[in-house]
């Protein structure tokens, strides 16, 4: 565990592209342990774009991602996936049961492991034997933050994760943000709502025009 | 010549029944008949000539080889270096063939047999390569959200593109499997009816008929893996990211 004041992820002059074209360019960002930040912005802004190039997924065009202080570049891309997971926004779930689902890539796990992360979403245990393709959009997205969480990641990034939910099952999204930022991940949330960003985050960063225009304590910033 | 008049008497009817149902296919149907006549008298002059000479059995072997690597490539397009990869997904398949038979003597390296025989196997890599190849692109292509989910879950490309790949090489095999199994119930193969019209008793036909479809499930076996392989590599950036090939 680190302490709070050492940036779990520290992005250092980050400039993303899509393509030959850079969208944003210049972002330094600290995500800390314990904090929820807010990454919000308008749609095309090159936030999903961003959250690809911390795992690597894309290629930053110029800067660095910095991972509990070492260079993202020189870790291995499947550990690192492994310690900072990413929540696409509308995931993607695997063939077969949420238990397989939750195991993919582990090798040898006990339940007891994967029914740990599900309860930590509010899934109930019986969940594990539920058809992947069966579930609810709400239950889909617990189940892939479950299915981050069974890697046993130290940072998690969620890309608009309410934005397909219906009111309730976006609630309950939001209070297992904050349980796991209280349970010490670093948290890294992506929205163009920014009422909701001023709801569950610590700490909130406005992406417009290419440019990091304001970070900041989240009551300050989004009010501005 | 009496059979030939009589097929081309068939061409002919096919053609005035696609005019009367208004089908459209008239040109094709001319075309394809027209075409296949050219091309076979060509091929007939040409065999004759190599199967005079043994050298040229050899440089007959390589142009198909060439021909068969052309066409698995353009399945592979939008991969980087198709050509090189249909190449040795398809020579390596004909290799595991054709250098047991040829060593063992079971087929000698005259040009009457070399050229059948190295035909049939190299055809067989090429058509299970063009479908490997093929398959693993349009699946990835398909769902790259799937095989991205996948990579975000700590596992390499090789693993994210697994189901991918045994999608493939399954689909490859489909025909020559169903065809082993079926030899003889649903269809007689084109060596076996060639081999008896030809004067074989059909106990030789049956048994050469028999070396080839065994040859031929190792050889498209081969061709498949290998082509899936290097499909995985092509489609493969640094840092265990993939890419769609478009």
């Amino acid at each position: 565990m680190g302490t709070a004041a050492v940036a779990r992820i520290r992005l250092q002059e980050l400039a993303v592209a899509r393509g030959e074209r850079i969208v944003a360019r210049g972002i330094s960002l600290d995500m800390r342990a314990g904090e929820i930040t807010a990454l919000v912005g308008p749609s095309g802004a090159g936030k999903t774009t961003l959250l690809r190039c911390i795992v690597r997924l894309d290629e930053p065009a110029s800067g660095r991602v910095l991972i509990d202080g070492e260079d993202a570049g020189t870790l291995d891309p499947c550990a690192l996936r492994r310690r900072v997971g990413l929540v696409m926004q509308a995931p993607v779930m695997l063939p077969g049961t949420v238990r397989e689902n939750l195991a993919y890539g582990l090798g040898a796990t006990d339940d007891r492991a994967l029914d740990a992360a599900l309860a930590s979403t509010g899934l109930a245990p019986g969940f594990l034997d539920r058809g992947a393709s069966e579930l609810s959009g709400g239950e889909a997205a617990r189940v892939a933050i479950a299915r981050a969480l069974a890697r046993g990641p130290a940072a998690l990034l969620l890309d608009e994760p309410t934005a397909a939910l219906d009111g309730a099952s976006a609630a309950a999204v939001e209070r297992l943000a904050r349980d796991l930022a209280a349970r010490g991940l670093a948290l890294l949330f992506v929205t163009h709502d920014e009422a909701l960003a001023g709801r569950v985050a610590h700490r909130a960063a406005r992406l417009a025009g290419g440019e990091l225009v304001a970070a900041g304590p989240a009551g300050e910033m989004l009010a501005r | 010549m009496i059979g030939v008049a009589v097929a081309a008497g068939l061409v002919a009817a096919a053609i005035v029944l696609s005019r009367v149902g208004g089908l459209g296919l008239e040109r094709d149907l001319a075309l394809a008949a027209v075409r296949a006549a050219v091309q076979l008298a060509a091929v007939g002059a040409l065999v004759a000539l190599v199967f005079e000479h043994a050298g040229l059995a050899w440089v007959f072997v390589t142009a198909m080889l060439a021909t068969a690597t052309a066409t698995s490539a353009r399945r592979l397009r939008g991969i980087p270096r198709a050509a090189a990869r249909a190449f040795a997904a398809i020579a390596a398949g004909a290799a595991v063939g054709l250098a047991p038979l040829l060593a063992t003597g079971a087929f000698s390296t005259a040009p009457r047999e070399l050229v059948p025989v190295a035909g049939i196997l190299i055809g067989g890599a090429m058509a299970a390569t063009s479908i490997t190849g093929h398959r693993i692109r349009e699946r990835v292509a398909e769902d790259i959200a799937g095989v991205e989910t996948r990579l975000l879950l700590g596992v390499g490309v090789a693993e994210a593109l697994a189901p991918a790949v045994r999608g493939a090489v399954t689909t490859a095999l489909i025909p020559i499997i169903d065809q082993t199994k079926n030899v003889g119930l649903v269809t007689l193969p084109g060596t076996f009816v060639g081999l008896v019209l030809g004067g074989a008793s059909p106990a030789e036909a049956a048994r050469l008929q028999l070396t080839v479809l065994f040859a031929l499930l190792a050889v498209e076996l081969v061709a498949a893996v290998v082509a899936a392989r290097l499909a995985v590599a092509g489609l493969r950036r640094p840092g265990e990211r993939v890419v769609a090939a478009g």
